[in-house]
């Protein structure tokens, strides 16, 4: 079972056993995860299991390159998805789904998507680009991200307060959380036992106990954080900052913030490369991409000539931006912030979440 | 407890939550891009609207629009608009070189929106003709789900629209020497 690589948690975290989901694309992925594995391990029993499966990720990744990677892109003016075949750079279906859709979130062979206005998820099949039915999801359904183990998918709701968790097979409710004041971006921990919900308006990150079923702990950050971005292999959340122009470090352990970091204007979305050495982030007011060091946050570089960016995504070694004035999906190449492509989507684009698919 | 007098509110109570939450059509940020082509160079069109607050120079709804700190960033203008009503807007952002300026209004003012933001740029196409893109991003002026009409998403985008098209329009009369 897949998980897209650029889920907005960023790398998936290597557990001890063969993971369930979630493969490596490309073999510097697969370096930089062993890698982290390896820092703080000593021993031969465990460096030559952990190279086993290093190589047979290394092929796996190389037989999966023949599956083609897919972007999902919610418009928002248009009320359909644009389904976008990535090498090929064009549109290959767009699927009419309920009012006003924003949030999108990939679970196994599942695209989930948040339709605010007529307050529903629609279930879309990947491969064949079919709507295969929707959900009432409280009030608002905005953000959405789906747990690690493609399971379940957890939508924030914008104007019911709530955190309501769906079974992605059945999409029976399995579980509601009461939250905060406007909450919007969730991410999901690996194992599985966290997500962690912006309350914009409150100005907070609320961590949630998904196995208890309610808010643990609630960690203050900057002005108006909407979208959010795990960096578990480096034990840090990241909150962007609408108001305040920065970004939030939460650090996992200590559940507080540890950083504040300056950005451009209004950052909306958020995504680390596939060797997790850069982080891009959409400044959508000012119409730039700042790319920065991923463990320091100093400013690389920034990338211009984007129609208010939002959502962001990463696949292999391109970067996917979402230009909601411009109705346009950016293709960029992430070692050099070329533009590669521009792809016609639909109305008011939005793609808040992890959009990227892989289909076989 | 009297339950028996409370079943007549409860009912109402019930009928109004019903009804104020079946149309759950909360605002979405819209946007409008209007283009003009001049059968004028760049530079010249740029000439006309580069001054933030040289509005009133070029847009035929406007009767005055000084502005606090000419092309800086932080400027503020404020429209008077003929007719009656109000805009005001800061300079979030300005290029000579890329010949473009942002500008952002939190309330739109005799405008019916909220949280606007604002783009302008010349662009040449060949020496001698130029585009103009003005382009607009906002919410309606009212922030609630079942707006009024004029409060709408469709009147905050009549307005933005009118606004764009009367100064485009009038931008190319005026630089091609019509």
């Amino acid at each position: 079972m897949w998980r897209s690589e650029s889920s907005p948690q960023g790398p998936a975290k290597q557990s001890r056993h063969t993971r369930e989901g979630g493969c490596p694309r490309t073999p510097g992925r697969t370096a930089w995860l062993v890698d982290a594995r390896l820092r703080g391990r000593d021993g031969l029993f465990f460096k030559g299991r952990v190279f086993v499966a290093a190589m047979a990720l290394l092929l796996y990744a190389h037989a999966a390159q023949a599956a083609s990677a897919l972007a999902f892109i919610t418009n928002q003016g248009s009320h359909d998805v644009s389904v976008v075949d990535i090498a090929q750079r064009r549109v290959v279906a767009t699927v009419p789904v309920g009012r006003s859709p924003a949030g999108v979130a990939v679970a196994g062979d599942r695209v989930f998507i948040t339709n605010p206005d007529s307050r529903e998820l629609a279930v879309i099949e990947p491969g064949s680009a079919r709507l295969l039915g929707t959900r009432p999801a409280g009030e608002q359904p905005l953000g959405i991200a789906a747990a690690p183990d493609g399971r379940h998918v957890w939508v924030a709701d914008w104007q019911g307060q709530r955190l309501i968790g769906f079974d992605t097979r059945s999409l029976e409710r399995v579980g509601e959380i009461a939250l905060g004041r406007t909450p919007s971006g969730v991410a999901v921990s690996a194992d599985g036992q966290a997500a962690y919900v912006a309350e914009r308006d409150d100005d907070v990150v609320a961590v949630v106990d998904l196995p208890a079923r309610r808010v643990k702990a609630r960690v203050a950050v900057g002005k108006h954080p909407f979208a959010l971005l795990l960096d578990e292999p480096r034990g840090r959340l990241l909150a962007l900052n609408v108001q305040g122009d920065d970004m939030s470090v939460v650090d996992l352990a200590a559940l507080r913030e540890i950083k504040r970091v300056p950005l451009g204007r209004a950052p909306y979305g958020a995504a680390l490369s596939a060797d997790g050495t850069r982080l891009f982030v959409t400044n959508q007011h000012e119409d730039t991409v700042s790319v920065l060091d991923a463990q320091s946050y100093e400013l690389r570089r920034r990338l211009e000539g984007f129609g208010h960016p939002e959502g962001v995504a990463v696949q292999g070694e391109e970067l996917l931006v979402v230009n909601w004035m411009d109705d346009e999906l950016s293709v960029l190449d992430v070692a050099s912030g070329k533009e590669r492509a521009r792809i016609r989507i639909g109305t008011n684009p939005r793609g808040f979440g992890a959009f990227v698919a892989t289909v076989p | 407890m009297h339950h028996r007098s409370f079943r007549p509110l409860l009912a109402l109570g019930l009928a109004a939550a019903l009804a104020g939450g079946a149309q759950a059509h909360g605002p979405t940020r819209q946007k409008v891009v209007e283009k003009v082509t001049i059968e004028a160079p760049a530079a010249a069109v740029w000439d006309q609207v580069k001054n933030f607050e040289a509005l009133q120079q070029w847009h035929p709804a406007v009767a005055a629009s000084p502005a606090t700190q000419g092309n800086s960033v932080g400027s503020v203008r404020t429209i008077a608009l003929k007719g009656g009503g109000e805009i005001v807007e800061t300079l979030e952002s300005y290029s000579d070189d890329g010949r473009k300026y942002s500008y952002r209004a939190k309330d739109g003012g005799a405008l019916p929106v909220t949280n606007y933001t604002s783009t302008i740029q010349v662009s040449p196409e060949g020496d001698n003709k130029s585009v103009v893109e003005w382009r607009g991003a906002f919410y309606r002026a009212f922030p609630g789900n079942d707006p009024p009409a004029d409060k709408n998403d469709e009147a905050a985008l009549k307005a933005v629209t009118g606004v764009y098209q009367a100064g485009l329009a009038n931008l190319k009369k005026m630089a091609e020497g019509r």
